[in-house]
């Protein structure tokens, strides 16, 4: 391939990565995909995916001006390695395209599984879940508290809030139904699937999947031989997806 | 390409996706949507790999641009010693000067290698320095705190990159280690050969050869993003880890994962204290050591600069290394 053809082309999927990024970037999903804790990294890896574009469309004016003025024979072969590089950055521009973005659900459940105990992050920061109010604790946090304390009997009639979306399980009874979250340390692929049973009468009418804000009352249950927080629901009401859907232990 | 044989590359093609359709008419209704269910879980993990490891790459990519152009071919010799136990140790600890993840490496070593890296330190280098590089060692810190798993980490993967270095340094042809190199991109301007470069044309040569180098390596980094995304959309770990249990298996289970899981290492220690509370001691260690050197996306990177046979020692080595110093440790019950 002519080097300025090749430049080219590396130039316009260059600025096709930039506007992906940025885009994601914008409209907040990118904690969709990574912990936001690496964001600063990615706003920085955005701007030099800018600026490698950049130098890219300077470079191809440079090449053009250049053969003019040497009156070189215009498009020399370069031993440049072979276009099927190129294609390959097409593959995730496409997926990001054509795959409608969504935050990993309940699907996942299937081979991922779905913990009822929080998964093992530092666990000096239980003191400081003690400090906040009860009904600002996200899901995690009352697993945290569940699996860290011995007495579990102080938390029971506490108020509880937490966000999170709909699963069913065999495991709980028809009026019963999973508040689950996801939590993610780097990226999606790490996401490490967590759930609070709640209690609803009308659980049967909600639809997996779906995000819903759960307020009631926790006490304790023991389901398949585990001690775990439930949440007798006052109410049950439906939510937007949160700006982010995942928890960051 | 000729034109009248275009039509018969279309045959091929055609005849294959109305099979495809057909077959799919066959599938009950709920196929698709648990098809479509699967795409979407599919499409986040890739793009949660590939967004993570972008950031990264350029970072690494664009080291060996500024290698290349600021750096004499034979400044590596100079400052490398030539004896294979010196040199690995020293490529061992070069991590240390250039901080980058097991997708930066690649270049960054080919690079060297193209400067007169010694094999030995290049290999030892190749594998140690995603693990013993400041922002690696930080967040490892970050993660578990500065004790027992940070110090085994370091010193285990800098145990294995250096009795690898020179293992490899056996073979004084490098040659038969490297594949040959045809295409590394270099920025060749043929008027400015003897001419002193100006800094900004290093500057803008450097970033020409990241862009280059950026295409050449993404692309494994992509392959390797959709193998991994694929294997955890299909296969379920849950089971992985279930079976997980004893000294062997364990151990086994969580050089599995690692390896499935294709996690930068400079975040990998976040993702490995999920598994300390199912896991022991060792088996979380054996995938903090043998994760950052071998997974799917780093081997097929290595398949890019090395020969097969080389790629086989550099997996199996660290493999035999990591599997018996964790069995050792599980046995010891630390």
């Amino acid at each position: 391939m002519p080097t300025r053809m090749y430049r080219s082309f590396q130039g316009l999927l260059l600025m096709g990565l930039f506007v992906f990024f940025a885009s994601k970037a914008v409209n907040g999903q990118l904690t969709w995909y990574i912990n936001s804790r690496f964001i600063p990294l990615i706003l920085f890896g955005t701007l030099f995916l800018a600026i490698l574009a950049q130098t890219i469309f300077s470079e191809i004016k440079r090449l053009r001006k250049h053969n003019k003025e040497l009156d070189h024979t215009p498009e020399h072969d370069h031993s440049h390695a072979s276009p099927a590089n190129l294609w390959f950055m097409l593959i995730p521009l496409l997926i990001g395209i054509l795959i409608p973005a969504r935050p990993l659900n309940s699907t996942a459940f299937e081979t991922k599984g779905l913990n009822t105990s929080a998964p093992m992050v530092s666990s000096d920061t239980s003191s400081l879940i003690f400090e906040t109010e009860s009904e600002k604790r996200n899901i995690l946090d009352w697993l945290k508290l569940f699996n860290y304390e011995d007495d579990v009997t102080q938390f029971i009639g506490q108020k509880a809030s937490v966000i999170g979306f709909v699963y069913f399980d065999k495991s709980l009874g028809p009026d019963q139904f999973y508040v689950s979250r996801f939590v993610v340390s780097c990226c999606a692929a790490d996401g490490f699937a967590i759930a609070i049973p709640a209690h609803w009468p009308d659980a049967a009418s909600l639809k997996k999947d779906s995000w819903v804000i759960v307020k009631g009352t926790i006490s304790s249950v023991e389901i398949d031989g585990n001690r775990m927080p439930l949440i007798t629901a006052a109410t049950v009401e439906p939510v937007d997806v949160p700006d982010q859907p995942y928890l960051f232990p | 390409m000729a034109t009248e044989r275009l039509p018969r590359r279309f045959i091929i093609p055609i005849l294959l996706s109305v099979l495809i359709l057909v077959a799919a008419s066959m599938f009950p209704g709920g196929f698709f949507t648990w098809l479509w269910d699967r795409l979407n879980i599919f499409a986040t993990v890739f793009l949660g790999i590939f967004v993570e490891a972008i950031p990264y790459l350029l970072l690494g990519t664009f080291a060996s641009g500024l290698v290349e152009e600021f750096m004499d071919r034979d400044w590596m010799s100079r400052w490398v010693s030539g004896r294979p136990a010196a040199a690995a140790i020293s490529g061992a600890f070069m991590g240390m000067i250039f901080p980058v993840c097991e997708c930066g490496v690649v270049p960054l070593t080919r690079r060297l290698f193209h400067k007169g890296l010694p094999l030995s330190a290049g290999i030892s280098f190749l594998l140690a320095a995603p693990v013993l590089n400041p922002i690696v060692i930080i967040s490892t810190a970050a993660a578990f705190g500065w004790g027992g798993m940070l110090f085994w980490r370091v010193g285990l993967s800098l145990l294995i990159a250096i009795v690898t270095g020179i293992i490899f340094s056996v073979e004084s042809d490098i040659g038969k280690i490297l594949k040959p190199v045809i295409s590394l991109p270099s920025e060749h301007d043929h008027s400015h050969d003897s001419i002193r470069k100006t800094f900004m044309e290093k500057v803008r040569g450097a970033l020409l050869i990241t862009v280059d180098e950026f295409f050449d390596m993404g692309r494994y980094l992509i392959m390797g993003s959709v193998l991994a995304a694929g294997l955890q959309t299909f296969v379920s770990q849950s089971i992985l880890l279930t079976l997980g249990s004893g000294p062997v298996f364990s151990v086994l289970i969580m050089l599995l994962l690692a390896v499935l899981l294709s996690i930068c290492s400079t975040v990998d220690a976040f993702v490995a204290l999920g598994f300390v509370g199912t896991f022991s001691f060792g088996s979380v260690l054996s995938f903090l050591v043998f994760g950052p050197m071998v997974d799917i996306k780093s081997v097929l990177m290595y398949l890019q600069v090395f020969k097969k046979k080389s790629v086989f020692y550099i997996v199996a080595i660290p493999f035999m290394i990591s599997l018996l110093s964790s069995l050792l440790l599980n046995y010891l019950s630390l």
